[in-house]
């Protein structure tokens, strides 16, 4: 019964969502070729638009492993520090410490600025 | 017809135009961007109203047809002081630039309500080239790349990178002459890698950059310094409107172009240089310091605000002895990038209010009459000629932002040495490709 309910609410979604897709779209013509060509201000392209690009996103790389690495280690010493008392949380002062200096250097190489 | 209430709500709405400039037009652009009732956009995708404004050279007809074809049905082309497509029954035409807003509000409305219908498509509805695509997502190569779908190839000629040695598919295409980031009339061909220029190379010279008849005036007889100089700051007042457009920058920029049709010697801008200050400009759209700048050479070959912009205190004004009588001395900046010369715009307004002020006073008139120095530069013997194939030596290796606001502080095309007004004889060439030193 829970199965036949679930895929009677999924069919239901599915084309409520293709009726609002359909809607907006009824009686609308199609466009033509010269339409769908980029708009260079009446230039015309050499090549297609399909090309490989790279977003150039180094630094911020670089942050979301400074921050990921810190959070992977936090979460098992969150577990265990108030057994291991000081000695763990002057560990995750020392791991803190040492991951810093790369986010001063990501900072210094400008990922925080936004461009 | 019942007019459902969808038209007659679309009927209400500003009309979205896209304005394509031609030759010797002057500011309708400026003229339609403060006019109630009218939108501008950027891209014929987002009008409903195609203005064909100023002389469309034969050739570039097909560059046209183009944009023509690319506005979404239902759409309307308004012709103004040019000749329209044989193609087109029945053409709007406009040539008063005064009435030309209120003609393309009540196009517009006519067309939304169903009173007149959509124009033609001038290009068949067809591929521009035909399907050659094989392999499994018809790009007709192995892997990603390779083969001539439609006719062109990938984008896979690599050229060394400019910027870190990451080096990526090039991708060339040719811009203008009508996109209303570029001076009007400017195709160029450009490579592109990622978003870095890689090369820009001028196919098509802009037209002659257009005056106010008081410049032509001066050449003739003593005129008032006082309007002169408001004609001077009205002129530097709209490239910065134009540069705070593409910036990105919509309101400022409308509030910098309501300046200059309020402009008299009692204005100030000091409002503005605080607002474009504290708003972040110099610091989040603009490029950083040393982007964009000409060298010593490049700066003289331009003249006006971008030689003195780089440090070289040229200017026709220091000769004038009434001008020397107000204590005038050209303002400079040393920098010679493309923030020193938006900076210098705003400048060189300051100081042209300043003067039209002291002026004002004294009722002084200009004393030389056979030199003078306009808003694009000296104009003496030699005039400002055309500039624009200094910019396949700036903009490589700037970023396509960077590139489209030095591009935006560059006043590359020729002066056009006739007013408004004026009939010309027609010769070989466009305007802007007559101008020579």
């Amino acid at each position: 019964m829970a199965l036949l309910t679930l895929s009677f609410i999924l069919l239901v979604t599915l084309g409520l969502g293709l009726l609002l897709q359909w809607l907006p779209a009824r009686g609308s013509l199609k466009p033509t070729y010269p339409q769908r060509a980029p708009f260079l201000g009446g230039g015309s392209p050499d090549t297609h638009a399909w090309n490989r690009y790279h977003i150039r996103y180094y630094p911020m790389t670089l942050l979301l492993i400074a921050f990921e690495m810190e959070m992977m280690f936090m979460y098992p010493w969150a577990v265990v520090f108030i057994e291991k008392g000081t000695m763990a949380v002057m560990e995750m002062g020392m791991f803190l410490a040492i991951l810093s200096v790369g986010i001063v250097y990501a900072w210094r190489e400008g990922v925080f600025r936004w461009q | 017809m019942a007019v459902s209430w969808q038209r007659r709500l679309a009927a209400r709405a500003p009309a979205a135009v896209f304005l394509v400039e031609g030759a010797r037009i002057g500011p309708v652009r400026e003229t339609l961007a403060l006019s109630p009732g009218i939108r501008l956009v950027d891209t014929p995708r987002h009008a409903s109203v195609l203005v064909v404004a100023g002389d469309v050279p034969t050739g570039w007809r097909d560059d046209l047809r183009r944009i023509h074809d690319q506005l979404p049905a239902p759409f309307v082309s308004v012709w103004c002081c040019c000749e329209s497509f044989e193609a087109l029954c029945n053409p709007i035409r406009n040539d008063a630039v005064e009435a030309l807003p209120q003609g393309v509000v009540e196009t517009h409305r006519e067309l939304m309500l169903g009173k007149r219908d959509s124009a033609p498509r001038l290009l068949p509805d067809e591929p521009p080239n035909s399907w050659e695509g094989l392999g499994d997502d018809g790009h007709g190569g192995e892997g990603m790349m390779g083969g001539t779908p439609y006719g062109r190839p990938m984008a896979m000629n690599m050229q060394d990178d400019l910027r870190d040695g990451l080096t990526l598919d090039t991708l060339t295409f040719r811009l203008g002459p009508f996109h209303s980031a570029l001076p009007p009339g400017l195709q160029a061909e450009v490579s592109l890698q990622g978003d870095l220029v890689q090369t820009w190379t001028v196919t098509r010279k802009p037209f002659a950059s257009v005056v106010e008849p008081i410049f032509h005036a001066a050449r003739q007889e003593p005129v008032p310094i006082v309007e002169i100089e408001l004609a001077r700051a009205r002129h530097h007042l709209r490239r910065l409107y134009r540069g705070l457009w593409i910036a990105g920058w919509p309101r400022l920029a409308e509030r910098t172009l309501r300046m200059a049709g309020q402009l008299s010697p009692n204005s100030d801008i000091a409002g503005l240089r605080y607002t474009l200050e504290r708003g972040g400009l110099w610091r989040l759209a603009l490029p950083e310091p040393g982007r964009g700048a000409l060298d010593e050479a490049q700066a003289r070959q331009l003249g006006g605000p971008a030689a003195r912009a780089a440090g070289i205190d040229d200017d026709l004004r220091s000769q004038d002895a009434h001008y020397r009588r107000l204590g005038f001395a050209p303002t400079c900046r040393e920098a010679g990038d493309t923030a020193a010369r938006w900076q210098q715009w705003l400048d060189e307004i300051e100081q042209s209010l300043v003067l039209a002020g002291q002026a004002a006073r004294h009722d002084l008139k200009t004393a030389e009459a056979d030199a003078v120095e306009t808003p694009r530069g000296p104009w003496a013997d030699a005039f400002p000629h055309d500039m624009s194939d200094l910019l396949g030596e700036v903009l490589p290796g700037l970023e396509w932002s960077e590139a489209l606001l030095t591009l935006a502080s560059l006043d590359v095309a020729a002066l056009d040495l006739h007013p408004l007004g004026e009939t010309r004889l027609p010769g070989p060439g466009h305007a802007g490709q007559k101008g020579h030193a």
